[in-house]
């Protein structure tokens, strides 16, 4: 199980490795003066040489690239080339507010989905229909048309939540409430469609199982082999889905932060790649690809828990 | 009985929330001993690059952010006029080269030390050698403190935008004990009449500051809090105005006006920017067409104004042929129907300058203005110009146009104060004549701007104008409103003069 682990984290590393590099390459594939962008069109000539000067945009990109990882292993991410702000600073005070979202969307959808995917599978007739319409609807419909008709609806309507911005929970635990509630609604529907209906098709699947009829004929109930059992063995494709719905979570934040001026990672990850801020976007890369790491390893874990095949191999 | 309690819960929840989203939406009004209101939220559409104002000193759009925690040695009121600030009295010398400012005593940055002469020095030369967008504007300019409360300014040749360029960026004040510390580009010092609340503020998107108690304008200041939001997107504007988020918003879309209008607001505008084509290689070095006078006009001749101006801003702007501003003693109402919409009439100019069968123009394009593009090449077309496109990215824009690696170019561009204009497009050094064009008729009149008197330097501007606009060396089409919209708490004066308002023009209706 060490070993598992640890050969896990390795290749983490490894891919952290390879993706800043690309990242940092296609970044400057983008292109783009970059000083002149910082400085806008009143700036003459000289003064953006002398801003390119001072960023070191001027030497050779492996340079810049070695200077960066130098730095970067030292903990030093550099500061923001737009705002000045420390990329450490940046990334962590919007890392926060976007795993509240993403682990708020998370548990909401695989609480519902599961319940939703399991009421499919046993009741069928009317509430398979209707669940797997849901689902194709949630399937189908943008997830920004759902954030724009929530923030009609509740935000602007009635009034209930707020149609912008972020109030931390230690400003305010209803403020904070009335901040996420919207975008964690936006972010979930996707995610419940996609999960309950492979929780669906799991349960109806482990159902026609010979265990399932062995455990029935011993006069066992049809909510304890469906709880104990039967979501047990679904669990572990359900579980693989849960973990790219999660890392798809990330995603779809980029476009839910932008409509509900969240700062998070999403927004600050549409800002700095439009804006080619390169210290920010490396930062953001990395963190991204720490959390999609440690999300596949625990779902690997979680799967080795439920079942006991997967630790073998 | 479990459905019920559950029912209950959620109802509180609900009427919880509805309650504290009535008290968030309290703006405006209230307020404590200071006689003053509580808050002021505005929204802002991008947000300051470094508060260190020799990295980020920047004005228009980012203007709100600085005004609020520095001051600036001059200021603007909202007719547009200079009046004094931390300067109480300025004066030039004979021959325009010297300002003396005299400073304001007792003035003290909001970490205690004291704001003299010395420190005015120190800021204008940390602006000017730093790398802000304007920092050429004072390069070459000395800087003196005579006694703790005169500053001299010296110059090699007179700068008629010096007075402009004070009152803006280039004067902002920070206390230069910040220079040396890299987080000042986010936790400014200055003297203004607010202090950046950092800890809960979030850079790049929320900015809260706090009335300065020590500020020596205090009458000025009519909030106790300032909120400024960032907010990027058209959509989550319009979502924050219809939901009552803001007292003042900036208004990027004008297409979106009569939604803020119907939300109850009140739209304030001003017109800085004009858009349309500059006609950069005016000595056809790389379209030798554009050399010729005739072909520049036949271009300004292809354009439907009014028709341009309805498809691409819902009206909102005023037809024009010049760039210089409204505001300018240059302006010339007359010019603006110099070249009449006349596509038959164009091409009869294009066949005497020898071009009857058209010629083709290569031209940048960017997908943000995509209907402005298709209806510039389709206008052009009408008369036989051939547009042929490329989309350098978003990035390369401007640095593309200023290799200069086009011919012509489609531009939105801010018409500033006149010198500042001139040395803006004009001028054979300017950023936005970067074919370096000149013409002895216009040279002679720049010098006459820069040193005749103040009857001459006018007549000048007037006849640079008009010379400009005969010429043809730009084929603008319209003034683009500049908007910003006020909730019904909120009272403001919009000044002239810059894309966003002055902090001191906002205040509370009662």
């Amino acid at each position: 199980m060490l070993t598992f682990i640890l050969r896990r984290l390795l290749s983490g590393v490894v891919l952290i490795a390879v993706i800043s590099f690309l990242a940092f390459v296609l970044l400057y594939a983008g292109g783009g003066d970059i000083a002149r962008r910082i400085l806008g069109e009143n700036a003459t000539a000289e003064t953006v040489a002398k801003k390119t000067e001072e960023l070191g945009l001027n030497r050779p990109l492996l340079a810049q690239y070695g200077d960066w990882v130098v730095s970067a292993l030292t903990g030093n991410l550099g500061r923001s080339w737009f705002t000045g702000e420390l990329v450490s600073v940046s990334v962590s005070g919007r890392l926060a507010v976007t795993l509240s979202l993403v682990l708020g969307a998370t548990i909401v959808s695989a609480v519902l989905a599961v319940v939703l995917g399991v009421l499919a599978a046993r009741r069928g007739g009317i509430i398979d229909g209707a669940v797997q319409f849901l689902s194709l609807v949630g399937f189908a419909v943008p997830g920004f048309l759902i954030a724009l008709l929530l923030v009609l609806v509740f935000a602007i309507n009635l009034g209930w939540f707020k149609a912008t911005g972020y109030v931390p929970i230690t400003t305010s635990p209803t403020g904070w409430l009335a901040s996420v509630t919207l975008p964690v609604v936006a972010l979930s529907l996707g995610a419940i469609a996609t999960v309950a209906a492979q929780v669906r098709g799991s349960v109806i699947d482990a159902m026609s199982r010979d265990y399932v009829r062995t455990l029935r004929s011993r006069g066992l109930g049809m909510g304890s082999v469906i709880y104990k059992h039967v979501l047990r063995n679904a669990g572990g494709p359900a579980l693989a889905v849960l973990a790219v719905q999660f890392v798809g979570l990330l995603g779809g934040a980029v476009v839910v932060e932008q409509i509900f001026a969240i700062p998070g990672m999403g927004q600050l990850s549409v800002r700095s790649t439009t804006l080619g801020d390169v210290p920010v976007v490396m930062g953001l890369v990395i963190a991204f690809a720490v959390i999609v790491v440690i999300v596949n390893l625990l779902i690997d874990l979680a799967q080795a828990a439920l079942n006991p095949k997967v630790r073998l191999s | 009985m479990m459905f019920r309690w559950k029912a209950t819960a959620a109802l509180t929840v609900v009427a919880a929330l509805a309650l504290a989203g009535c008290a968030s939406g309290d703006t405006g009004s209230g307020g404590g001993d200071s006689g003053r209101a509580d808050r002021l939220t505005l929204t802002a559409i991008a947000a300051p690059t470094s508060y260190d104002i020799g990295q980020g000193a920047e004005w228009g759009n980012r203007s709100p952010f600085f005004q609020a925690v520095f001051d600036t040695l001059l200021s603007k009121d909202s007719a547009g006029e200079t009046q004094p600030w931390l300067a109480t009295e300025w004066e030039y010398n004979d021959d325009n080269t010297v300002l003396t400012l005299t400073l304001r005593e007792g003035v003290e940055f909001s970490d205690g030390t004291p704001l003299d002469a010395e420190a005015v020095v120190a800021s204008l030369e940390h602006f000017r050698d730093g790398t802000a967008p304007q920092a050429a504007t004072m390069a070459g300019k000395e800087f003196a403190a005579v006694d703790a409360t005169t500053v001299t300014i010296t110059q090699e040749a007179p700068d008629p935008s010096l007075i402009n360029l004070l009152s803006i960026a280039p004067g902002l004040i920070q206390a230069p004990s910040t220079f040396d510390d890299p987080d000042s580009a986010t936790d400014p010092i200055g003297s203004g009449a607010y202090i950046l609340d950092t800890a809960s503020s979030v850079t790049g998107t929320t900015y809260n500051y706090t009335a300065n108690p020590d500020y020596w304008n205090a009458d000025a200041v009519k909030y106790d809090n300032l909120t400024i939001n960032v907010l990027e997107d058209v959509t989550a504007t319009t979502n924050a105005i219809r939901a009552g988020e803001a007292n003042g918003a900036k208004i990027a879309d004008n297409n979106t006006i009569s939604e803020v209008e119907g939300a109850g607001w009140t739209i304030e505008s001003n017109e800085l920017d004009f858009q349309g084509l500059l006609l950069l290689d005016r000595a056809g070095t790389m379209a030798p067409e554009l050399a010729d006078v005739k072909v520049r006009q036949a271009i300004n001749m292809a354009f439907d104004r009014e028709a341009l101006l309805q498809s691409t801003q819902s009206g909102y702007g005023t037809v024009t042929e010049q760039v210089f501003p409204e505001t300018s003693v240059a302006y010339d109402a007359a010019l603006d129907t110099t070249y009449a919409y006349d596509p038959e009439a164009a091409k009869e100019l294009l066949a005497e300058a020898g071009y009857p069968d058209g010629f083709t123009l290569s031209m940048m394009s960017t997908p943000a203005f995509q209907t402005t593009f298709d209806l510039v090449a389709q206008q052009l077309s009408d008369i036989g110009i051939t547009v042929e496109y490329t989309d350098p990215g978003t990035g390369n824009f401007i640095t593309d146009m200023l290799a200069p690696k086009y011919p012509a170019t489609w531009m939105a561009l801010e018409q500033n104060p006149d010198w500042q204009l001139i040395n803006f497009m004009v001028g054979p050094d300017a950023t936005f004549n970067p074919f370096g064009y000149q013409d002895p008729t216009v040279d002679g009149y720049i010098q006459t701007v820069q040193f005749g008197t103040p009857e001459e330097s006018d007549q000048a501007l007037k006849d640079l104008n008009a010379y400009l606009v005969e010429q043809a060396w730009f084929a603008p089409f319209f003034r683009v409103q500049g908007t910003f919209a006020t909730d019904a708490n909120t009272n403001l004066e919009f000044w002239p003069t810059n894309a966003y308002p002055s902090i001191f023009d906002f205040s509370p209706k009662n």
